[in-house]
C-alpha cells in the first residue's frame, strides 16, 4: 500500500467536510418540510412525526439502494448532491407555490420528502465507500458517523435560532441548496481525475450553484410574496375548495378564519362586526319575518339574526358548500356560529349571489324584509359585480315594502373611495343609503350601509330582548356619525360594465399595505 | 293576430343570429350582442320585456335588465405591440398632437349629437327616421370625410376603421361617412359612461330562441306541417298579386325530396336577403330593383369561428375581456362565449369566437366571397388558429375544437350613396302583397334596424288587414 500523499489528506478532509455539510443539509430539509407541513396543514405533532418517519424510512431506502451503485462512485456522489441541492433547495418555495395552486399540497410535500430522504440515505454509504481506501473500517465508521451526528446537531441549533428567525423558510432552503451545490462543485474540481466526464459534471454543478445562489438573493422578494399565505397563529384547519382556500387558525381563545390568506374574522372581536352588521338593520325594519343573507357562510351573521324571535325564515346564499359545511359540522366551529346553520328556520343555498337573486325574482319568489349583504371585499371583477348598481337594483326589487338592506362596505378609513363608492352606487340604484361604521380591532374602522327604498332616519334604539355585547342605544347612535376627516367623497358609481370599485379598492389598499385586506 | 306562418329555409331559426354548441359552451355563429336600448326605443324595450331580458322597472320607471345579460367588466381590451390595454382606443404612446386630434374628434362627435332643423335627431335608429340634415354625408366615403376634417392620426383612423369593419364589414374607405358616424351617434353619444351591452353565451341566438318559443316553436319537436313556425321550408314561388305562395317542406332526412304546399296570404313579409326575392317572384319584371342604376346592394362576406380552449387566454397587460381586439390586423379579434359564467362555474377552459370580415372594394368583394366559400374548411380553421396564435403565442396547443362558419352574404355594405339613395327605397318598396323587410333593405346590418324594419312591415301588413294601430316606431 503506497503511503498517503498530501493531496490525499486534502481530499479526505474535503470528504469529511462534505459529510458535515451533507448531514446538516439533510436535517435542515427535514425540519423545513416538517415546519411547512405544520404551517400549511395544521396539527404540528402529527406533521412532525409523519415527516420524521417518512424521511428516515426514505433514508433507509437510499442506503439500501446504494448497493446497486457499483461504478463511478465519485460521479454518482456528485449527481446525488446536485439532486439534493435542486429538490431540497427549492422545497420550501415549491411548497408555498403548490399550496396556492394545488388542490392538496400533501402529495408534493411527501414527494419532496421521499426524494430528498432517499438521496441523503444514498450519500453516506457512497461517501464511506469513496473514503474507504487507506483507512481501517473502524476509523472510517467512527469519523464519518461522528461528523454526521455533529452535522445534525449543527442543523438542529441553526434552524430555530438563526435560520427561521433571520432567513425564513424559503431563503433557508435556498441557502442549504447552494451549500449542497457548493460541495458538488468542490468535489467535481478536486476529484477531476476520478470522474468519467469531469467537464460536464463541473458545468452542471456550476449551473446549479449559480441558479440557487441567485434564488437565494431573490429569496427575500419570494419570501415576502409567499408571506401572504402564512399565518401568525397555528393552523387548525386548512382546506382548499373549488373556489377558495379556507384556513382556520387558533391561538388560545382567538380563532380566525382566512379566505385565501385574508382575514375574515377573529373570534375575539367578531361580535362587534356582526352585531353592527345585523341589529341596526333589524331595528330599522322593526320585526322582520323573512331575511335573506348573501355571503356569510360562516353562520355568524345568521347567529345574530336568529336571536330575533320575529324571524321565521332565513335564506343564506353562499357560493362555497365547503364553507357552509365546515361551519355547520365542525365541532370546534359550531359553538362560534351558535349552530345557526343547522337551525330549522335557516336554509342554505350554495350559489352565486347575483344569479340566485335574479332567479329568485324570475321565479316570483317572496320578497324579504331584511337583506344582509356580507360578501368578501371587491378585490376582483367577479366580486365587484356584487357591488354594482345592477346588483343593488336587483336587491331593491327583492325587498318587501319598507324593507331594509345592509351592506358590508369595506373600511371608510382604510379604503375611503371604495366605501363611498358603495354608498354612491346604492343611491344611484334608487336606494336611500345611511352610512355607518364601527371599530372592529382586528380590521380597524369598518363600514356598513343601511339602504331602503324610502327615506328614513337611522334607527335610534337597539332591538329589545336580545343579548348584545357591543351595541347599546348610545353606541348605535354614534355609529352613524362620521368624523370630519372621513367626509363623504365624490366618487363614481360602480357599474357592472366598468367596475370602477375594483380599481378604487386596489388603489386604496395599495396605498396603505397589501396585507391589510379583508377579502376573499 | 294568430293567422300567420313563419317559413324558414334553414334547419334552424335565426339567420345570422344563430348559435352553435361545443362541449365546453354554446357560442354564436354570427350576431352576438345588442347595445342596451335607449328608453326612447319603446318598441324594442317592449320586445325585451316580452323576452324576459327586462325583468322589471325601478320606481323611476327605468327598465331593469336581467344582470346575467349585461356584459360585465372587463368589456373590451386591445392589443398593441404584444401588450393588451383596457378599452378599444389605442392611446398608449400617443403624442400630444395625436391626443389633441382625438379630443377634436370627440368634440366633433359631441357637436353632431343633436337634432336637425326638422326636429329629428341627426343620427338615430332606425336610420330612416333620422333628420335629413346630414344626409349628404352619405354621398362621400369616411376616408374623404376624415381627410376633410384633417384627421391624420393612425390611432383614430384605426379605431374608426375598426368600428366600420365591426359594424358593417367594410373599411373606412368603403363605408359612407354617414354610416360610419352613425356607429358613434345613433344611440346617442356618451363618452363618460360606457353603454352597457347585452350578450349571451351563444349571442343573439338566445333572443331568436326566446322569440321562437313565444310562437310555440320547439326546435327538437317532430315536423308538424301545420305548425305556425316551419323550418326546412323552401319558398319556391310567390305570386305577388294573388298572394299565392308555394313552398317545399322537407323533413329531417336530407334525402327527403319534400312536399310541395300552397299557401294563400293577404300579406307577405319577405325577411330573407333581398337578392333572393327575384328568383321566387312569378313576375320578375315586377321587381322595382330590376331596372335600377346606381350603387347596387352589395354584401360583405364574414369568417366566424368558435374555438374551444383548454385554458382561458391570458396575455401581457390588461386581463382577458369579453371582446379582445388586435390593433392593425385584418381580423377583429375574438369575444369570449364563456365570459358571463358566474363564480359558481369552476370548469376550466373557454370558448372564444373569432370574427373576420373579408373586406374589398365593391367588385372585388365577390372574389373574396368565392375564396371564402370555395376553400377547404380545415384551411380556414388553420387560418383562425394562426391568427389567434399571433395574439397569444402557443395558444395552438390549447385548442381542442374549432367550429367554422362562413357567411357569404353576412352584412349589407353601406357604401357611399346606398343608405339614402334610390336602391334601398326600391328594395323596400312593396311588390303587390310582398313587403321586403330584412336587415339588408335598411342598409345597416344592425339588430335595431332589422327590428324596426320588421315592425314597420308588420304594421303595414296589419293596416292592410284593417287592423292598423298607432306606430311603435320612434
Amino acid at each position: 500500500m503506497p503511503a498517503p500523499t498530501k493531496s490525499d489528506h486534502a481530499r479526505a478532509r474535503l470528504l469529511l467536510f462534505s459529510v458535515l455539510i451533507v448531514a446538516t443539509c439533510g436535517l435542515i430539509y427535514e425540519l423545513i418540510t416538517a415546519t411547512m407541513a405544520s404551517y400549511l396543514l395544521g396539527d404540528s405533532v402529527t406533521q412532525f412525526s409523519l415527516v420524521i418517519g417518512v424521511y428516515l424510512s426514505a433514508m433507509g431506502l437510499g442506503s439500501w439502494l446504494s448497493k446497486y451503485v457499483t461504478r463511478r462512485l465519485h460521479d454518482r456522489f456528485i449527481d446525488v448532491q446536485l439532486v439534493i441541492a435542486v429538490v431540497g433547495g427549492c422545497s420550501a418555495a415549491a411548497m408555498f407555490f403548490g399550496y396556492g395552486h394545488l388542490s392538496s399540497v400533501r402529495p408534493l410535500l411527501f414527494s419532496i420528502l421521499v426524494v430528498v430522504g432517499t438521496m441523503v440515505g444514498l450519500e453516506i454509504p457512497l461517501l464511506m465507500r469513496i473514503m474507504k481506501d487507506g483507512q481501517q473500517l473502524k476509523d472510517l465508521v467512527a469519523r464519518v458517523l461522528a461528523f454526521d451526528y455533529i452535522g445534525s446537531l449543527l442543523a438542529s441549533l441553526l434552524f430555530p435560532l438563526l435560520l427561521l428567525p433571520y432567513l425564513g423558510l424559503v431563503r433557508a432552503s435556498f441557502l442549504f441548496g447552494t451549500l449542497n451545490a457548493g460541495v458538488a462543485l468542490a468535489c467535481a474540481r478536486v476529484f477531476q481525475g476520478q470522474l468519467a466526464r469531469p467537464r460536464l459534471l463541473l458545468a452542471r454543478a456550476l449551473l446549479v450553484f449559480v441558479a440557487l445562489a441567485s434564488l437565494l438573493i431573490l429569496g427575500d422578494r419570494l419570501e415576502r410574496f409567499a408571506e401572504n399565505d402564512l399565518y401568525e397563529d397555528p393552523v387548525l384547519i386548512s382546506q382548499k375548495s373549488a373556489y377558495q382556500r379556507l384556513t382556520i387558525t387558533r391561538f388560545g381563545e382567538d380563532m380566525r378564519l382566512y379566505i385565501n390568506g385574508n382575514l375574515q374574522f377573529s373570534s375575539v372581536d367578531e361580535h362587534r362586526y356582526h352585531e353592527s352588521l345585523i341589529h341596526p338593520a333589524v331595528a330599522d325594519f322593526g320585526a322582520p319575518r323573512r331575511v335573506l343573507v348573501l355571503g356569510g357562510g360562516d353562520g355568524l351573521a345568521a347567529r345574530e339574526l336568529l336571536k330575533h324571535a320575529s324571524i321565521e325564515r332565513v335564506d343564506l346564499v353562499d357560493l362555497d358548500p365547503a364553507m357552509t359545511t365546515l361551519f355547520r359540522e365542525h365541532t370546534l366551529l359550531t359553538p362560534l356560529s351558535g349552530g345557526s346553520l343547522s337551525d330549522p328556520r335557516l336554509t342554505v343555498h350554495n350559489a352565486d349571489a347575483m344569479r340566485w337573486v335574479e332567479e329568485h325574482r324570475a321565479r316570483g319568489g317572496d320578497p324579504y324584509d331584511v337583506i344582509v349583504i356580507d360578501l368578501p371585499d371587491p378585490n376582483n371583477l367577479s366580486l365587484g359585480k356584487l357591488y354594482s348598481r345592477t346588483f343593488y337594483r336587483l336587491v331593491a326589487g327583492a325587498l318587501a315594502p319598507g324593507g331594509t338592506a345592509v351592506i358590508q362596505a369595506t373600511s371608510p378609513y382604510l379604503a375611503p373611495r371604495s366605501y363611498w363608492c358603495v354608498v354612491n352606487t346604492l343611491e344611484d340604484a334608487g336606494l336611500n343609503p345611511r352610512p355607518y361604521h364601527a371599530h372592529v380591532p382586528s380590521f380597524g374602522d369598518w363600514g356598513f350601509v343601511l339602504a331602503s327604498v324610502d327615506r328614513r332616519p337611522p334607527p335610534r334604539r337597539v332591538p329589545e330582548g336580545v343579548a348584545l355585547r357591543f351595541l347599546t342605544d348610545e353606541v348605535l347612535a354614534s355609529l352613524f356619525v362620521f368624523p370630519a376627516d372621513q367626509e363623504r367623497l365624490d366618487v363614481e358609481v360602480n357599474l357592472l360594465n366598468n367596475q370602477i370599485l375594483v380599481h378604487y379598492y386596489e388603489e386604496d389598499f395599495d396605498a396603505i399595505s397589501p396585507l391589510r385586506r379583508r377579502n376573499g | 293576430m294568430h293567422d300567420f306562418r313563419v317559413l324558414e329555409l334553414e334547419d334552424a331559426l335565426g339567420g345570422t343570429a344563430r348559435g352553435g354548441e361545443l362541449p365546453r359552451s354554446r357560442h354564436p355563429l354570427g350576431a352576438h350582442y345588442l347595445p342596451r336600448p335607449e328608453p326612447r326605443f319603446h318598441a324594442l324595450e317592449r320586445l325585451l320585456e316580452d323576452l324576459g331580458v327586462i325583468i322589471g322597472r325601478d320606481p323611476a320607471g327605468r327598465a331593469e335588465y336581467a344582470p346575467s345579460t349585461i356584459v360585465a367588466a372587463s368589456v373590451e381590451r386591445h392589443q398593441l405591440d404584444r401588450i393588451w390595454y383596457a378599452g378599444i382606443s389605442p392611446e398608449h404612446g400617443a403624442t400630444p398632437a395625436e391626443q389633441a386630434e382625438a379630443e377634436r374628434w370627440y368634440a366633433h362627435l359631441r357637436a353632431l349629437d343633436r337634432e336637425g332643423p326638422d326636429g329629428r335627431r341627426q343620427f338615430t335608429l332606425p336610420s330612416w327616421r333620422a333628420s335629413a340634415a346630414l344626409r349628404e354625408l352619405d354621398a362621400i366615403s369616411m376616408r374623404d370625410y376624415l381627410q376633410r376634417l384633417g384627421v391624420t392620426s393612425w390611432r383614430l383612423r384605426w379605431e374608426i376603421d375598426y368600428a366600420c369593419r365591426d359594424d358593417y364589414g367594410c373599411t373606412l374607405e368603403q363605408t359612407s361617412a354617414y354610416a360610419a358616424l352613425h356607429h358613434f351617434l345613433a344611440r346617442g353619444y356618451d363618452e363618460d359612461r360606457p353603454r352597457p351591452l347585452l350578450a349571451w353565451p351563444d349571442g343573439n341566438a338566445e333572443l331568436t330562441r326566446r322569440m321562437a318559443a313565444r310562437l310555440g316553436y320547439i326546435a327538437a319537436a317532430p315536423v308538424d306541417p301545420h305548425a305556425r313556425v316551419r323550418t326546412r321550408a323552401a319558398v319556391v314561388s310567390i305570386d305577388p298579386d294573388r298572394g299565392a305562395l308555394r313552398a317545399v317542406l322537407r323533413g329531417e332526412d336530407p334525402e327527403d325530396p319534400g312536399e310541395l304546399v300552397e299557401l294563400s296570404a293577404r300579406a307577405i313579409l319577405w325577411a330573407a336577403p333581398r337578392f333572393v326575392l327575384p328568383y321566387v317572384l312569378t313576375a320578375r319584371g315586377r321587381d322595382p330593383l330590376a331596372g335600377h342604376r346606381g350603387p347596387a346592394m352589395s354584401y360583405s362576406p364574414w369568417l366566424v369561428a368558435s374555438v374551444e380552449l383548454l385554458d382561458r387566454p391570458g396575455g401581457i397587460g390588461s386581463p382577458l375581456a369579453w371582446d379582445n381586439v388586435p390593433v392593425q390586423r385584418d381580423n377583429l379579434g375574438y369575444v369570449v362565449a364563456t365570459h358571463g359564467e358566474d363564480r359558481s362555474d369552476t370548469r376550466p377552459g373557454a370558448v372564444v369566437t373569432y370574427y373576420e370580415p373579408l373586406t374589398a372594394e365593391t367588385p372585388a368583394v365577390a372574389t373574396r366571397r368565392a375564396e371564402l366559400l370555395a376553400g377547404d374548411l380545415s384551411r380556414w380553421s388553420d387560418h383562425v388558429v394562426r391568427q389567434l396564435a399571433a395574439m397569444h403565442p402557443g395558444i395552438e396547443r390549447q385548442v381542442t375544437r374549432v367550429s367554422v362558419t362562413r357567411w357569404g352574404h353576412a352584412m349589407i355594405r353601406p357604401v357611399p350613396g346606398l343608405l339614402f339613395g334610390d336602391a334601398l327605397a326600391r328594395a323596400r318598396a312593396p311588390i303587390g302583397v310582398v313587403r321586403p323587410c330584412a336587415t339588408d333593405v335598411t342598409g345597416l346590418a344592425l339588430f335595431e334596424q332589422a327590428f324596426y324594419s320588421g315592425v314597420e312591415a308588420a304594421e303595414e301588413a296589419l293596416a292592410r288587414l284593417g287592423r292598423g294601430a298607432a306606430s311603435m316606431i320612434p
